[in-house]
């Protein structure tokens, strides 16, 4: 399927879900859409194994702008579908999409550890990459994050 | 996952394994749910070697974390840095000359020969296969020497710089290449009978850990891994970055879904990047080796995604218009390909564990692994050589 094929059939896909369609560059497409449309338009971008997730990244758009951005990439051949959800950074809610893609739990984890965003229905909320000891409510990919001054654990012998 | 005094339900015992194991990048931990010797539940814990790489971009420079991401891996480090190269040039609309583009194919080959044939050996040396192991890492020295010879480096080549590369092709390196590529698709001949016709070997890999395609598509793995199961995806063909597009790959697929096509489609590839490499040294373009590129980067985003030795490699990088990146966000194959041995683990042999893990390439480190066997009659720790051990036994009896 060519790259101009596989526009046509995101186009078709999301048009139904979706108030705008934005083409950042041309092997991509990009739509913005409100948290509790996430699985329904995942949904429609996965169905029959058209595409599939190929990461979630998470982006915090500063104290400043208060809101924080998920972009759920979509890969299709040549072509990256970019579904972006925006939530407040006051309080970052948003949904699973493990029930209907499941390895998208390692992804999410991440998420959670690393932004402090809520994620319901998510079926693992444990540590992924940070470290057991690492302390609650402090979320490095957080802009406001301070790297000069982390809490000093001292690591204990587990055994102990 | 149970713990303390929960591990044992019934007949049942998680197994945990690692986390120090060099049988990936990332040294990981996983617990395997056993009943009896089938493996019923299995779950990972990453992060011993998160090294914050990506908040780390956040306070460097670009050209700084140029060389930083070229240290996410120490096997396909080249990728890394091309496709943060890519991102960059994208945001800066600067374009590498096309020579530069060739050089990047060229690079990018070598390292996958050299990502094989250590795969080779590691799968083999799993198996049990020790003179397979031994001969293709002896191999794997010739196309080492290559790029030693070409970048300086063994490893963390960084052959890029932002807007180009800083290594060119001289005659003498021209003849060193195609001679060591000469030797090394004799030998890949040889490779190819083993791993098709060596009883002994396809005892462990036919119809173990298979995938169907459906599968694959629906766990979303990558690379030969997913290739292996007849998934038609290869980024170097579907979607050309660098000198893809001049240089054009043929896409190796297998039906099969189990160990044995993912050994097929790797050295079938090696043949593929020994063709791309003879091609790319006959038509290299003249002219320069970089473009100049600005300091401060304009303000916006970027994606790119290539094709790395084990698959799909994500880069995202968002600039706010310093010199700084805003934020960068790497995708490995191995994670989307490490949840499929979650899934694909269920229902196999513990002695046919080993040899799935190894099957995605996961990026392999030089350290010990020691596994720990939880039983009624209270803690065993066993190395991964003891574990590597009882799936060889296990077949042997």
């Amino acid at each position: 399927m060519s790259l101009e094929e596989r526009i046509t059939e995101a186009r078709a896909r999301l048009e139904p879900l979706v108030e705008s369609i934005e083409q950042p560059a041309p092997d991509r497409i990009d739509a913005t859409i409100p948290a509790d449309k996430l699985l329904d338009v995942a949904s429609a971008l996965i169905k029959d194994g058209w595409s599939y997730l190929t990461t979630i990244t998470g982006l915090d758009l500063g104290v400043e702008a208060g809101e924080m951005a998920f972009l759920y990439h979509f890969s299709a051949g040549a072509l990256l579908v970019t579904l972006r959800v925006h939530v407040p950074r006051s309080e970052p809610i948003i949904p699973s999409v493990c029930g209907i893609i499941p390895t998208a739990t390692l992804y999410e984890r991440e998420l959670m550890e690393m932004f402090g965003v809520t994620i319901t229905g998510t079926p693992n909320t444990e540590r992924l990459f940070l470290p057991e000891d690492w302390p609650a409510g402090v979320y490095p990919l957080r802009k406001d994050f301070d790297p000069s001054q982390p809490e000093i654990v001292v690591q204990k012998d587990a055994a102990e | 996952m149970n713990n303390g005094n929960g591990n044992k339900i019934a007949n049942k015992f998680v197994v945990p394994i690692g986390p120090q194991h060099p049988a990936l990048k990332e040294p990981e931990h996983f617990e395997f749910t056993v009943d009896g010797e089938t493996v019923i539940d299995a779950t990972a814990r990453l992060g011993y070697a998160h090294r914050g790489i990506e908040k780390t971009a956040e306070s460097r420079t670009f050209v700084q974390t140029l060389y930083m991401m070229e240290r996410v891996c120490g096997i396909c480090s080249h990728v890394h840095a091309t496709a943060f190269s890519l991102c960059v040039e994208k945001l800066a609309e600067v374009e590498a000359p096309p020579r530069a583009q060739a050089i990047r194919v060229l690079v990018a080959e070598l390292e996958r020969i050299h990502s094989h044939l250590l795969w080779l050996g590691v799968g083999a040396h799993e198996a049990g296969f020790d003179a397979l192991f031994m001969y293709s890492w002896r191999d794997r020295e010739v196309v080492m020497d290559i790029l030693e010879a070409l970048t300086g480096n063994r490893v963390n080549y960084s052959a890029n710089v932002l807007g180009g590369v800083k290594c060119d092709v001289t005659d003498a390196i021209r003849d060193q290449i195609l001679t060591g590529i000469d030797y090394l698709e004799e030998r890949t001949h040889h490779y190819y009978d083993v791993v098709t016709t060596d009883a002994a070997f396809l005892q462990r890999t036919r119809g173990v850990g298979t995938m169907t395609k459906e599968q694959a598509m629906r766990l979303g793995v990558v690379g030969p891994t997913a290739r292996g199961s007849g998934v038609e995806q290869d980024l170097r063909v579907d979607a050309p970055y660098a000198a893809y597009d001049i240089f054009r790959v043929n896409r190796v697929v297998e039906q099969g879904g189990d160990l044995e096509a993912r050994f097929i489609v790797r050295v079938k590839e090696l043949f593929e990047s020994y063709r791309i490499i003879r091609e790319v040294l006959d038509n290299l373009p003249e002219g320069e080796l970089t473009a100049r590129m600005p300091r401060r980067i304009k303000e916006g985003e970027a994606i790119t995604r290539v094709e790395a030795p084990r698959g799909e490699l994500f880069y995202y990088v968002r600039s706010n218009g310093t010199d700084m990146p805003d934020r960068v966000k790497v995708r490995t194959p191995t994670i989307p390909n490490m949840a499929s041995v979650l899934h694909l683990a269920i229902g196999h042999q513990l002695a046919d564990v080993p040899m799935i893990l190894a099957g995605i390439d996961p990026c392999f480190s030089c350290n010990d692994r020691s596994v720990r066997l939880k039983s009624a009659g209270g803690d065993d720790v066993w190395t991964w050589e003891k574990l590597r051990k009882y799936g060889i036994d296990y077949y042997n009896d």
